[in-house]
């Protein structure tokens, strides 16, 4: 049951990231850049982390989806055939054959292992928000704090870019 | 194998409870519209002369959607038009696994949470899928490839972006305060009094949260004063202008079943649940009989009183109508009467002499009826608020969201974080 899980979820992951490459409209990449997220959602709830799975689809899926999709519609209007040609059907076993190599790997290691890495027994409470949390405020709590200013300070870049030259405020 | 049966029949029932109230709150809709407008409502759908006060409406609804013509615009994107539905109704459905619809149930000595999936994350689990939600009205925006119903798609997602964050932030406050993720632990930390006299609904202990949420939940069912995605003064329909038949009936039902899930999680979270206040369930259990009787007694009295309102109908409008309707008073009374005769009937079998397993069935009856009370009643908020209050202009709509709503829930989750380490 596991490893069919694993299969359909990583297959579904690798078929979501190709479609997002090769897709002509903005739009519909996106979409398939969804449906791939909440894949890997399912890979991590089959790995006993809940809580990790459902951030994925509430963050990634969810919020930044939406924005990123907010964006291309805002920039591109309602309109199918965007600008981009469409990648070179030549091209597409490059992209496609780095994942499907990664998940065969992952796949064959399952295989020859069976299923232990889906069945071992965890310890009580493995996964469960209360369980990252200590480990996120407490042994990691430096590491995380680092990477919350390193998206401030990206987000500020973003602005700096973004913003016409004249309006900046040290300018 | 008893698992996967016990979880088919809580799907059943919430599927059947959803089911259920969607074509029931079509009716309170246009009734309480009526109502609210001085007017009489929806009363000419009728079956052989019988009108049930418009309840017929709903089918002649369905029935006309399902035999319409699906016109479909040319340029449309094929796959994300036929998609975009489906999706609005998969998503509006699949909140309904984590809400607890009454404590458990007791089936050969075991006992059985009414809940479908009772997640460690269910809390966040409910802001997930709210927050898929909006994918489906952007791609029928999008795909109908049409600058009105595009302009919905696009204000849905900037309304969903503005409240999700404030409805993730009041949320946030009653997580501190029962110290859980888990819904079913939320519940059951209100069935607790306060002070030894008031119950600790989420509503008494979070205040200011249950503002925030309430708004926030009407902004991400996009129900007035909220439904600027179908705005039809400015962008005709909105979102769904360019679908017909089938397709628009799935957009029209997933509203409703927002509206259900909203009002589900309003009376989850804020409400208490199923808890009934001052009545927890050992209590309910001592004394289940004394409640089935009174319950049954009051059933005989209300429906002999609609009956005989019944019969007083009958003898002033005899051969009003001249036509079928007229046999309408007469079979209502004859309902009503025997309903009465019905719960007169369950007073005989001696219901205040229920045994212990009689006793738990009858709590967990109890507890299900207060969670669907509670859900029919925000459900009608919905349809009152809607008739109330008129749409806000789009810049309204931007400033409450970002320059109210979430400095507030900053605040009232300081406030809460304090108040706890203090006490």
């Amino acid at each position: 049951m596991e490893t069919f899980l694993f299969w359909f979820c990583g297959a579904a992951m690798v078929l979501g990231g190709l479609m997002t490459v090769v897709q002509r409209s903005a739009v519909v990449s996106a979409v398939w850049l969804i449906f791939a997220f909440v894949a890997a959602a399912g890979i991590f709830a089959l790995l006993h982390a809940p809580f990790v799975a459902i951030l994925q689809v509430l963050v990634y899926a969810g919020a930044i989806m939406v924005l990123f999709l907010f964006v291309i519609m805002m920039l591109q209007g309602p309109v199918l055939e965007g600008e981009r040609r469409r990648m070179k059907p030549a091209l597409w076993p490059a992209v496609a054959i780095p994942p499907l190599a990664v998940l065969v790997l992952v796949g064959t290691r399952i295989a020859d292992h069976g299923t232990a890495a889906f069945t071992t027994p965890l310890p009580a409470g493995f996964g469960s928000p209360t369980h990252v949390a200590e480990l996120l405020l407490g042994r990691y709590l430096l590491a995380f704090e680092l990477i919350s200013i390193a998206l401030l300070v990206a987000i500020i870049g973003a602005l700096a870019i973004g913003k016409e030259e004249r309006k900046l405020p040290w300018k | 194998m008893a698992i996967v049966l016990e979880t088919l029949f809580k799907i059943l029932f919430m599927f059947l409870l959803i089911m259920g109230m969607v074509p029931a709150l079509i009716w309170a809709e246009r009734k309480g519209a009526a109502f609210i407008q001085d007017r009489t409502g929806p009363n000419r759908a009728s079956i052989a002369g019988i009108r049930l006060a418009g309840l017929v409406h709903p089918i002649a609804d369905v029935l006309k959607l399902v035999f319409k013509e699906d016109v479909n615009p040319a340029d449309r994107h094929h796959a994300l038009y036929n998609l975009a539905p489906w999706l609005v109704m998969t998503v509006a459905m699949s909140t309904y696994a984590v809400i607890p619809f009454g404590d458990w149930l007791t089936v050969g000595g075991q006992r059985i949470p009414l809940v479908v999936a009772d997640l460690n994350v269910g809390l966040l689990y409910v802001l997930a899928v709210a927050s898929l939600g909006t994918y489906g009205v952007v791609m029928a925006g999008w795909a109908a490839n049409n600058k009105f119903t595009f302009l919905g798609g696009i204000r849905s997602t900037a309304q969903m972006i503005s409240y999700e964050l404030s409805m993730g932030l009041a949320l946030m406050g009653l997580v501190l305060v029962f110290a859980s993720l888990r819904i079913t632990d939320i519940v059951a930390g209100q069935g607790e009094l306060l002070f030894g006299f008031l119950p600790k609904w989420g509503v008494v202990v979070q205040p200011v949260g249950f503002l925030l949420f309430i708004v926030a939940v009407f902004a991400e069912t996009n129900r007035n004063p909220f439904d600027l995605p179908e705005g039809e003064s400015e962008i005709v329909a909105g979102y769904h202008l360019e679908y017909s038949s089938l397709k628009f009936a799935l957009f029209f039902m997933a509203e409703y079943c927002h509206m259900v899930v909203g009002a589900a999680l309003i009376a989850a979270f804020y409400f208490g649940g199923y808890q009934i206040p001052w009545l927890p369930r050992p209590v309910l259990e001592a004394n289940a009989g004394l409640l089935l009787t009174i319950k049954l007694a009051a059933l005989v009295l209300f429906s002999a009183f609609i009956a005989v309102l019944f019969l007083r109908r009958v003898q002033r409008e005899r051969g009003k109508f001249g036509d079928a309707r007229d046999r309408e008073p007469v079979l209502g009374m004859v309902f009503w009467a025997g309903l009465a005769a019905l719960a007169a009937g369950g007073l005989l079998l001696r219901p205040w002499a229920v045994g212990p397993v009689g006793a738990d069935l009858v709590a967990t009856v109890f507890q299900v009826l207060a969670f669907v009370a509670k859900v029919v009643f925000f459900a009608w908020l919905f349809i009152w608020v809607r008739w109330t209050l008129p749409r806000f202009r789009y810049d309204q709509l931007m400033n409450l969201g970002w320059k109210v709503m979430l400095p507030l829930g900053v605040a009232n989750l300081a406030v809460t974080a304090v108040v706890l380490a203090l006490v």
